[in-house]
């Protein structure tokens, strides 16, 4: 029966794993990234990691969230419903596709997975945290601190008001149609002093 | 058949307090009330240009999921929840992300104005009100040294934690006025965008919508109660009575906070949580984690 459970939640996170790169919207992949997730997340709870698993679904459910709204941000594709196509660079991608699959069953195939089952009863939450805050604290702390440095300096960089004044200053929008004019607000020239007379 | 038993409990707490939070928001709120849920059921839907239909059907009943599931691991009973999981409280954090997600996609999905603005000063907001509700349920764990809540119930039978984490419960409310499209929180649905993401949105999907918005009050008004008011403690009354109890006392102050709290603009709600309120939760953290010890 957990045999079972576990095989189609495997499938499906395969199947929406596929269709990032089927659907035609950058909103409806990032989502579709997210289910993808989610089941192996539910993978996990199966597996006796409850809180590895759930912790997979909630960090995923904020990534994804994050992820769309940067990707329409930066895509040109307001709204992310217009249809575009998800996939380029394909022989690059078809050979790091490849590759990244032989490096990952050759780990899957050459790991010594334990077999033992978990008993019941044990306290895996508890003992993931003694883990997490003992032996594998410089290593968690490390990676921790190294995000939220990138998180810190990403925002300072995309602020509008940042140390070397305005971001969009003297920025033109694409035209609405190729070589048209800019659409949407036109920017002030002059740095920002720009006066009416 | 315990189980069972407490899986039916979680269906009529859910189903009665949508019914109690209608008449609330109507009494405290100014909101449609029951009335109001049906007249939406019995109109006619609207079509909107090329929507993303999937999204669109999905989203009401997602939310509906949310706060179900959101439920579920509330215990209703000392030792006794539906899904008695060692992590519950991050079940419930789970639910709380996944919420922000579903709101996005509601608005998203219609492929109009109006809906796509309250979905993304959703996202915006409703992201960053998130943060401070997660430590908010890491610092109600410390006492218990559990994530399991009925772990953190029973961690609570010297003192409830709205004494030893004074600053949990106000900065709680905030995520339940955020996860509930309420008041000051109200991004998504509000009526300077005509309606946000419930614009473009008629007949049974409207009604399901609002119904869900008051469901998952009702769910995290129990999680309140639950992290912060002994959820089922208290002498003489049987446990679930104490909680629905404390749950209606937290839904009505909820509403009635919601209603009298003005809308700031979504740039300075945007400051104000990231500059005041996640500091505020790193500070409860650093009280609970003094007193705890």
């Amino acid at each position: 029966m957990t045999d079972l459970v576990i095989a189609a939640l495997c499938l499906f996170a395969v199947w929406t794993g596929w269709r990032v790169f089927r659907v035609d919207s950058m909103v409806r992949a990032s989502f579709s990234l997210m289910l993808s997730f989610v089941a192996v997340g539910a993978v996990g709870v199966v597996l006796s990691a409850p809180y590895i698993g759930i912790a997979t679904i909630f960090m995923m459910a904020v990534e994804m969230m994050v992820m769309a709204i940067f990707m329409v941000m930066f895509m040109m594709n307001p709204a992310g419903l217009n249809p575009m196509v998800m996939v380029h660079q394909h022989r690059v991608a078809a050979v790091a596709g490849g590759l990244a699959f032989a490096g990952l069953a050759a780990a899957v195939l050459a790991a010594d997975p334990p077999a033992a089952r978990v008993a019941t009863g044990t306290d895996t939450v508890a003992a993931l945290g003694h883990e997490l805050l003992g032996p594998s604290m410089l290593i968690f702390e490390t990676a921790g601190v190294t995000l939220l440095a990138t998180m810190v300096g990403a925002v300072i960089l995309s602020s509008r008001r940042g140390r070397f004044g305005p971001a969009d200053d003297g920025s033109r929008p694409p035209g609405l149609e190729p070589g048209g004019p800019p659409a949407g607000r036109q920017p002030e020239g002059g740095g920002g002093h720009h006066h009416h007379h | 058949m315990i189980g069972a038993l407490l899986l039916l409990a979680v269906a009529a707490t859910l189903a009665a307090g949508t019914l109690l939070a209608a008449w609330l928001d109507r009494r405290l709120a100014g909101g449609g009330g029951i009335a109001s849920l049906a007249a939406d059921w019995l109109a006619g839907p609207v079509r909107t240009e090329a929507p993303d239909d999937m999204n669109r059907r999905l989203a009401p009943a997602w939310y509906l999921a949310l706060a179900a599931a959101g439920l579920c691991v509330v215990p209703f009973a000392p030792g006794h929840a539906a899904i008695d999981s060692p992590a519950g409280i991050a079940i419930w954090g789970a639910c709380e992300a996944l919420t922000v997600v579903v709101v996005f996609l509601h608005g998203w999905s219609p492929n109009a104005p109006f809906p796509l603005i309250g979905a993304y000063r959703y996202a915006a907001i409703g992201l960053p009100a998130m943060l401070p509700s997660m430590f908010v349920l890491i610092a109600a764990a410390l006492p218990a040294e559990s994530l399991s809540l009925v772990a953190i119930v029973d961690s609570q039978r010297g003192a409830w934690n709205v004494l030893r984490q004074p600053l949990g419960l106000p900065l709680f409310a905030v995520a339940i006025l955020s996860l509930t499209l309420r008041g000051p929180m109200d991004y998504a649905d509000g009526a300077d965008i005509a309606g946000g993401t419930s614009a473009e949105e008629a007949g049974p999907a409207r009604a399901l919508w609002q119904a869900a918005r008051l469901a998952m009050l009702v769910s995290a008004c129990a999680m309140a109660a639950t992290l912060f008011l002994g959820g089922p403690l208290g002498p003489v009354l049987p446990g679930p009575v104490w909680l629905w109890l404390k749950t209606a006392g937290m839904m009505a102050a909820i509403l009635a906070l919601g209603a009298r709290i003005a809308r700031p603009p979504p740039a300075r709600m945007l400051g104000l949580v990231w500059t005041v309120l996640l500091p505020l939760s790193f500070l409860h953290l650093l009280i609970s984690g003094v007193i705890a010890l």
